[in-house]
């Protein structure tokens, strides 16, 4: 009853006329940045950060998390109509949405995707109204030694999702790690890797940074592979005309992968680091071994898109979880969200429900009425986003650039905050040619100085000695965990590369 | 390409590591873990997994053929003009302010990968950079580059 009280209190926050106009300018904003092609969350987030400086705290960071979640349902579209996932997390809805699209039924897959998705995104929320103070209430407990753990889980585990060679995942890491220590050094007063600027004494500011990563890195590789020589329109497979609306068979069929998916997916999300891709993955690969008709998926199967699209939601829902009760984002995306309450003075943590229930509450409550939002403007804004994704790129290029210049310097009114964000665009496309991972930087530069002053305090504490680490129960069952992961995740990657050979063949 | 891009990822690794040992102290005078600690070790698994790397690709360079050929699907020259252009852009705001600035960004880059449409092109090019300047300026009282070089606008 005291989670339905809490809600009810968090519902009349978020229904506040100012907040929820944010929720639905978030909302479309977010869907809108998913369907460009490259853009996902992490970009959105960053590049719109600085637009949230003028409103209030708690509307600003509804806008920011229905950026987040929207961008998720944006990244679909593209999916499905022109073959090219918007992030991550929506590679899975290729799979079987593109070929729904070439049969004549774009309509039924977008509307069905938004179902899936708003199902997912509702049920993750749901999921995260009972669980995060539970979570809150175990994670009182944790002190330095499991922060520490906690802050390496995460990116042990992203390192291990990005697959290929995860060496250069190691290094992408260390590197947002040495990022993390520019600026003065809070427990000796010593500055470190500042030359003299005075700029940088706080540190490198993290929003440049990203934006530089997600905005300037992803537009420069959209270049070099040719986006901008596309003609309009090309490869589009909606006309408009065909039949729209799904059919009662579709949604009969699909009723019980809408659930699989949705709490495989929250699952998933809630694992710092694995994030929505995966969630997505294994939820296809289930969905497959469980259908009667295996062999139709990759043609055009609606399970094989409904499956993927609830888990990615329900994922990005679920990686609310460690984000809100712990403080420790589990991908870039919810980095960036982490970094945005920061700068607006709201830690998250344990005790974040307790001191700041109107907050932590109005957020979740938001949640719920933003996944509603997103499904109405899913399926009657379809025209809309299909016109956005005729938009030439060599039109919107350009734009984005001048977007995220004069976006980072709204931040601080800083030239040498503009030069970084174009430093670590190139150095993003960089990253992005040669395998390197900009989401481990992104991820390590929020977690870094959480990590070395955790660690840091630890050894104080247990006087240099790591045994600390296996004598407190609480570390030692995040230890076991992480190992676990670190078995079953390559594992469950390499079954989701077998399930996707047939239809790369 | 690769292999340059690692041997730039190990030089800075080495500088970062050898700033790290030269400067900053591994314990505080205290005897508590110093402003050194975490660097040090984060420089030498930098330096560490990144020689390793550049040593595997250095292997797979000599095992190829043409290794420093882009693939023939590849626009790397259109990835150069538009980071050229960038810098530029940033010149330019800093010497001339946002709203110019970007106008001259927008119909130089228009002008070069967009020429179809020249009238669609300059309303856009003068239009959106108004519009980001009223949003940023006006309506969320965010501060825009001003440019050294005093203009009557």
């Amino acid at each position: 009853m005291e989670i339905f009280s809490d809600l009810m209190m968090g519902m009349s926050v978020a229904l506040h006329p100012a907040n929820l106009l944010y929720l639905l300018v978030g909302a479309f904003v977010g869907m809108t940045i998913g369907v460009i092609p490259g853009f996902g969350p992490a970009a959105g987030i960053a590049l719109l950060l600085p637009v949230t400086f003028g409103m209030d705290p708690v509307g600003a960071v509804m806008m920011l998390s229905a950026i987040y979640y929207g961008a998720m349902y944006g990244g679909s579209i593209t999916a499905i109509l022109i073959n090219t996932p918007g992030d991550a997390g929506s590679v899975a809805s290729t799979l079987d949405g593109f070929p729904l699209a070439q049969q004549g039924r774009a309509g039924p897959a977008l509307v069905m995707q938004a179902v899936a998705s708003f199902t997912g995104g509702t049920v993750g929320v749901i999921l995260i109204t009972l669980l995060a103070p539970l979570f809150s209430q175990v994670a009182r407990n944790f002190g330095p030694p499991e922060y520490f753990l906690l802050a390496i889980m995460g990116m042990l585990t992203l390192i291990v999702m990005i697959g290929g060679n995860w060496r250069l995942g190691v290094i992408s890491a260390l590197i947002g790690f040495a990022l993390g220590t520019v600026g003065v050094d809070l427990e000796s007063g010593r500055s470190r890797y500042t030359f003299g600027s005075a700029e940088l004494i706080g540190g490198i500011n993290f929003i440049p940074v990203a934006i530089g990563l997600f905005g300037l890195g992803e537009l420069f590789f959209a270049f070099y592979s040719g986006s901008h020589k596309k003609r309009d329109g090309e490869m589009l497979t909606y006309d408009g005309k065909s039949n729209f609306w799904p059919n009662a068979r579709d949604f009969i069929e699909t009723r019980f992968t809408l659930v699989r998916g949705s709490i495989i997916g929250f699952v998933v999300g809630v694992i710092p680091g694995a994030g929505a891709a995966i969630a997505a993955l294994i939820a296809y690969s289930v969905e497959r071994s469980v259908s009667p008709r295996p062999e139709n998926f990759g043609k055009g199967e609606m399970a094989g898109l409904v499956a993927p699209e609830a888990a990615n939601n329900a994922a990005s829902s679920g990686a609310m979880i460690p984000l809100l009760t712990l403080g420790i984002p589990g991908s870039a995306s919810t980095a960036i969200l982490l970094a945005a309450f920061l700068m607006w003075g709201l830690r998250p943590g344990p005790l974040l429900m307790e001191q700041n229930p109107e907050f932590a509450w109005g957020l979740i409550a938001s949640m719920y009425l933003g996944n509603m939002a997103l499904l109405l403007i899913s399926i009657f804004a379809i025209p809309v986003f299909v016109l956005i994704l005729k938009v030439p790129y060599r039109i919107l290029a350009p734009l984005v650039v001048v977007v995220c210049t004069l976006g980072t310097f709204s931040v601080n009114s800083s030239y040498m905050e503009m030069y970084i964000m174009l430093g670590a665009g190139v150095i993003g496309f960089f990253m992005r040619l040669y395998g390197f991972s900009p989401a481990a930087v992104v991820l390590a530069l929020v977690l870094g100085p959480l990590a070395e002053e955790s660690l840091r305090q630890t050894l104080t504490i247990s006087r240099g000695s790591f045994g600390i680490f296996i004598t407190r129960p609480a570390s030692l069952s995040i230890i076991v965990v992480t190992i676990a992961l670190l078995v079953l995740l390559p594992l469950i990657q390499l079954y989701g590369q077998r399930v996707r050979k047939p239809k790369a063949s | 390409m690769r292999l340059i891009f690692m041997i730039a990822v190990l030089a800075a690794g080495l500088l970062y590591t050898f700033y790290a040992f030269n400067t900053l102290n591994f314990l505080s005078a205290s005897g508590r873990l110093g402003p050194g600690f975490f660097p040090q070790i984060l420089g030498l698994g930098i330096v560490s997994m990144t020689l390793i790397s550049v040593i595997t690709e250095a292997r797979r360079m000599r095992a190829t053929t043409n290794y420093f050929a882009a693939p023939a699907d590849a626009f790397p020259g259109s990835a150069l003009l538009i980071i050229c252009m960038s810098v530029l852009y940033l010149i330019g705001l800093r010497l001339f302010g946002a709203i110019p600035g970007s106008i001259v960004f927008l119909l130089a880059m228009f002008w070069m990968i967009s020429r179809g449409k020249p009238i669609l092109n300059t309303v856009i090019a003068v239009m959106a950079p108004v519009l980001i300047y009223l949003l940023f300026r006006q309506l969320l009282s965010a501060s825009m580059p001003e440019g050294l070089i005093p203009l009557p606008f």
